[in-house]
């Protein structure tokens, strides 16, 4: 059997491609070649490329090497690179190019393993798991938390509740590999009175399709679950602890010039809201032992999207859940803060090396906080985090939000401490 | 998709997010107006970290030693230089407040002193400055008492050079030499002072840079290293370095994208916020219009639209770099509101025929024309509106970069304008 040939990648215009990219009033031309995209940026150096080189090259017509370098697979598509220009040149839009342009046999295969799996079921799960399984496994999981935490004997997680004030959608990664970490989030909604529901389609947080670089894709994922929201009528999409879902539908929105008869929020403006409501009771009494936490905020919901005012509630819900003096802020952080390196489909990629290169610059914000956990309130930002302390030999813990104000309220269940270390396991016993 | 507008009133809103618009939104914070804060990164990335008052005359001669007897001969030659708007005792009470500031909030500066400073440039060469960081500090000091030093730079790192900065200095600094080091876990590649610095801020790093400076130092007790000593709170930073290595070590800044300016940026962008402003960092804003009741500012982040309101306004925009003026083929605009501009009487005018020409160039002393409340002026010379006020190298009559006085007009008009503005709110 002759060995196939790789589909060759087409050569972009790089130059006349971004002079059609530009909002009003940017100029590609305004680079003053000063660096500080690449000095800010933790992808640069990977594959002999950094966001300076990249923009020089395009306004060198170096086409064929921009249109081949695997770096726009290490870029995260992060923006940090634009948050820092003084001239608000945005090399991520160029980045995004370069991807849709790779064919799909070039481009790394677990990116586009999981776009096509988001797109083989109604519940647009990048792990492929099918409707009528996530039901099974809600209801199976509920089932026990019933039977065997009293206190929740009647604890609800509805599916396709009809015109439920929130569409809570869920990170498959809970469901296929690790279902008791759903229960928490529950507990909250139940605690809070939320008026909420699952949908049996469109149910899933993950939109690696955006980062294929595959716009047809994206499109549909979008539409297939605006549709979802929309079968149900209800009034909010709250996105769960996740970064990607929340920016993948609330970009496609406007990037596709959709109309929605919904309002996207994140579960971190909520939680927020329910502490300072009081409906969530929490406080830092159990954290007697004083121990440290910091926050990374993931760049899909801070910088590309709300900016500082959800990086404040995030410190706020952090605050009253570990104590004010327990909580240490990373530096650089808010809108200003390094990806973690996990985003942009990093952590599907296959290119570990590199991806854990990217990340020592996190791991070195975290090691400078001295903390022993990092709250965080999405699923790549926690994985990448997580495999970072494990490559480069760090001790810290990472945890979801759900987990900690669960702790706080002294309602953690027993199978939902996967991820505390031993001194807040010490805490519970 | 309806996206919500989001509101902001205030007292003041300050535009611009360089030096004159963070000192503004500082001296207001100090004087409890409500403030609203924006603008986009800017140049205050590519600062050495020295706060110059003014270190030249327009027009060539010797650099200044004495600042405050300077100022006064700027007051008999040239009267509408931005910072004969206010006393010298007004500016050094600005300099005092704002690295007082500074310094609560982690960075420390010298206070302004009676003399200029002599510093080292990333170059080797040096300039007069009135205030400096404290981990730049002792590298004067080292200077002055010509201490046998030794000037480190690292494999991978551009804009720095311990060889020409000790070929530079060598003639006045006897003993002084270079040495080239590896920076730990930075091995192959280019590598970024801003990346160095942040690297320092953990432990491991600082133990092994300190193992490194103690083999590389020999006998030699000083060392000077490119501005990488961490950017969040490099006092501490250096501080250990010391203890660790038993070295006297200080900063020498670098060629932009250099540490000493993301480290004014972030830490202001953090420290206003607490302190009560409110910050829509990295944007422009798109319209500024003059209402009745309000001037009104609109302008858009990620999420969507703003609109702030606000009772006065501070127009801290820079010049050409920062956007806060234009030049096409007619001449030089300021694009917000049209007001009008400084400038050369015709475009065959902004040069002059040498490029070093000792007396400068026409076009690095366009701007905004001021009344004595840094308020800009229409084209008859009244207030284009009480409520604006302008600060920072935008004003017209200064050549900033030549006679070394960028954060004096910044600092000393934030000052001025922010003094104005709370006059107008009280009466």
């Amino acid at each position: 059997m002759a060995a196939e040939t790789p589909t060759p990648i087409p050569i972009i215009n790089f130059k006349q491609q971004a002079l059609q990219l530009l909002p009003d009033g940017a100029s590609f031309d305004a680079c003053l070649t000063c660096g500080l995209c690449s000095s800010g940026c933790p992808a640069a150096g990977i594959e002999n490329m950094d966001p300076r080189k990249f923009i020089r090259m395009a306004m060198l017509g170096m086409n064929e090497t921009l249109s081949t370098t695997p770096w726009i697979w290490c870029c995260t598509m992060c923006r940090r690179c634009q948050h820092v220009c003084p001239m608000s040149i945005d090399i991520s839009q160029l980045v995004l190019l370069a991807r849709s342009n790779w064919p799909n046999d070039r481009k790394p295969a677990g990116i586009v393993r999981s776009c096509t799996l988001i797109r083989s079921t109604d519940s647009t799960s990048a792990m492929g798991l099918p409707p009528e399984d996530f039901v099974f496994v809600v209801n199976d999981v509920l089932d026990e938390v019933r039977a065997t935490q009293p206190a929740f004997a009647h604890l609800q997680a509805p599916i396709d509740k009809q015109g439920a004030h929130f569409f809570v959608n869920q990170n498959s990664r809970e469901p296929m590999s690790e279902p008791d970490e759903m229960v928490p989030l529950w507990k909250i909604l139940d605690l809070v009175g939320a008026d909420w529901t699952y949908s049996s389609k469109g149910w899933a947080a993950e939109n690696f399709c955006m980062f294929a670089g595959d716009e047809a894709a994206w499109y549909d994922v979008t539409r297939k679950r605006i549709e979802a929201v929309d079968d149900l009528g209800c009034s909010v999409w709250l996105n769960t602890e996740c970064g990607h879902s929340y920016y993948a539908l609330w970009n496609g929105i406007n990037r596709f010039d959709l109309d929605v008869g919904f309002r996207l929020e994140s579960l971190i403006t909520y939680y927020a809201r329910w502490i300072r409501e009081g409906k969530l009771p929490v406080n830092s009494d159990w954290n007697r032992r004083a121990i440290k936490f910091t926050v990374q905020d993931p760049c899909m919901i801070v910088r590309k999207a709300y900016g500082e005012s959800i990086a404040e509630d995030m410190r706020f819900v952090v605050r009253s859940l570990v104590g004010a003096d327990n909580f240490i802020d990373m530096q650089p952080n808010r809108s200003a803060n390094y990806c973690c390196g996990g985003g942009g489909g990093f952590l599907q990629a296959g290119m570990n090396e590199q991806r854990r290169s990217y990340g020592k610059r996190k791991f070195d914000q975290i090691q400078a906080t001295g903390a022993a956990y990092v709250l965080t309130p999405c699923h790549n930002c926690h994985s990448q985090m997580e495999d970072l302390a494990d490559a480069w030999h760090g001790d810290y813990h990472v945890v979801h939000f759900w987990t900690l104000i669960c702790l706080s309220l002294g309602i953690l269940g027993e199978n939902e401490r996967t991820y505390l270390g031993p001194d807040l396991l010490a805490l519970l016993d | 998709m309806t996206k919500e507008r989001r509101h902001v009133s205030c007292q003041l809103a300050v535009v611009g997010t360089g030096l004159a618009g963070f000192a503004a939104a500082v001296f207001a914070g100090n004087r409890a107006l409500d403030t609203a804060l924006t603008g986009n990164t800017g140049a205050l990335a590519y600062t050495t970290g020295y706060l110059d008052l003014l270190g030249a005359m327009d027009g060539g001669g010797p650099p200044l030693d004495d600042p405050w007897q300077a100022l006064q001969t700027l007051q008999a030659t040239q009267p509408e230089h931005p910072l004969c708007r206010l006393s010298p005792a007004s500016i050094h009470a600005a300099f005092t407040e704002f690295t007082s500031f500074l310094g609560s909030a982690g960075l420390n500066y010298s206070p302004p002193g009676r003399r200029n400073e002599t510093v080292l440039t990333p170059v080797g060469t040096l300039k007069k400055t009135l205030c400096v960081p404290s981990t730049m500090a002792p590298g004067t000091t080292a200077l002055t008492d010509k201490k046998p030093c030794l000037v480190v730079d690292f494999h991978g790192l551009k804009g720095f050079s311990a060889r020409q900065v000790v070929a530079n200095l060598g003639g006045s600094w006897p003993v002084l030499s270079a040495a080239r080091l590896v920076f730990p876990g930075m091995e192959h590649g280019e590598i970024y002072p801003e990346v160095m610095a942040r690297s320092l801020e953990t432990a491991a790093t600082r133990a092994h840079l300190a193992e490194l400076l103690r083999e590389v130092a020999g006998d030699v007790t000083t060392v000077g290293l490119p501005a990488i000593l961490g950017i969040h709170r490099p006092d501490r930073v250096r501080a250990e370095l010391e203890k660790l290595s038993g070295l006297r070590i200080f900063e020498i800044p670098t060629m932009p994208p250099a540490v000493p300016g993301i480290r004014l940026r972030e830490l202001l962008e953090q420290v206003l916020p607490q302190r009560g402003t409110t910050l829509i960092p990295q944007q422009k804003i798109k319209t500024l219009s003059f209402e009745k009741d309000a001037v009104r500012l609109d302008l858009a982040d990620n999420y969507g639209p703003i609109v702030i309101e606000a009772q006065a306004v501070i127009l801290a925009t820079g010049r050409f770099l920062s956007g806060g003026l234009a030049a096409d083929p007619n001449g030089i605009r300021e694009p917000l509101l049209d007001l009008p501009v400084s400038q050369p009487g015709s475009r065959a005018d902004w040069f002059r025929e040498g490029y070093t020409d000792r007396r400068g160039h026409p076009i690095n002393r366009a701007g905004l024309s001021v009344d004595d409340s840094c308020r800009p002026l229409t084209a008859e010379g009244r207030p284009f509106d009480r409520r604006l006020f302008c600060a920072g190298i935008i004003l017209a009559n200064q050549d900033w970069i030549r006679s070394r006085c960028g954060a004096g007009v910044a600092i000393a008009s934030a000052y001025r304008s922010v003094e104005q503005v709370r006059q107008l709110l009280g009466d």
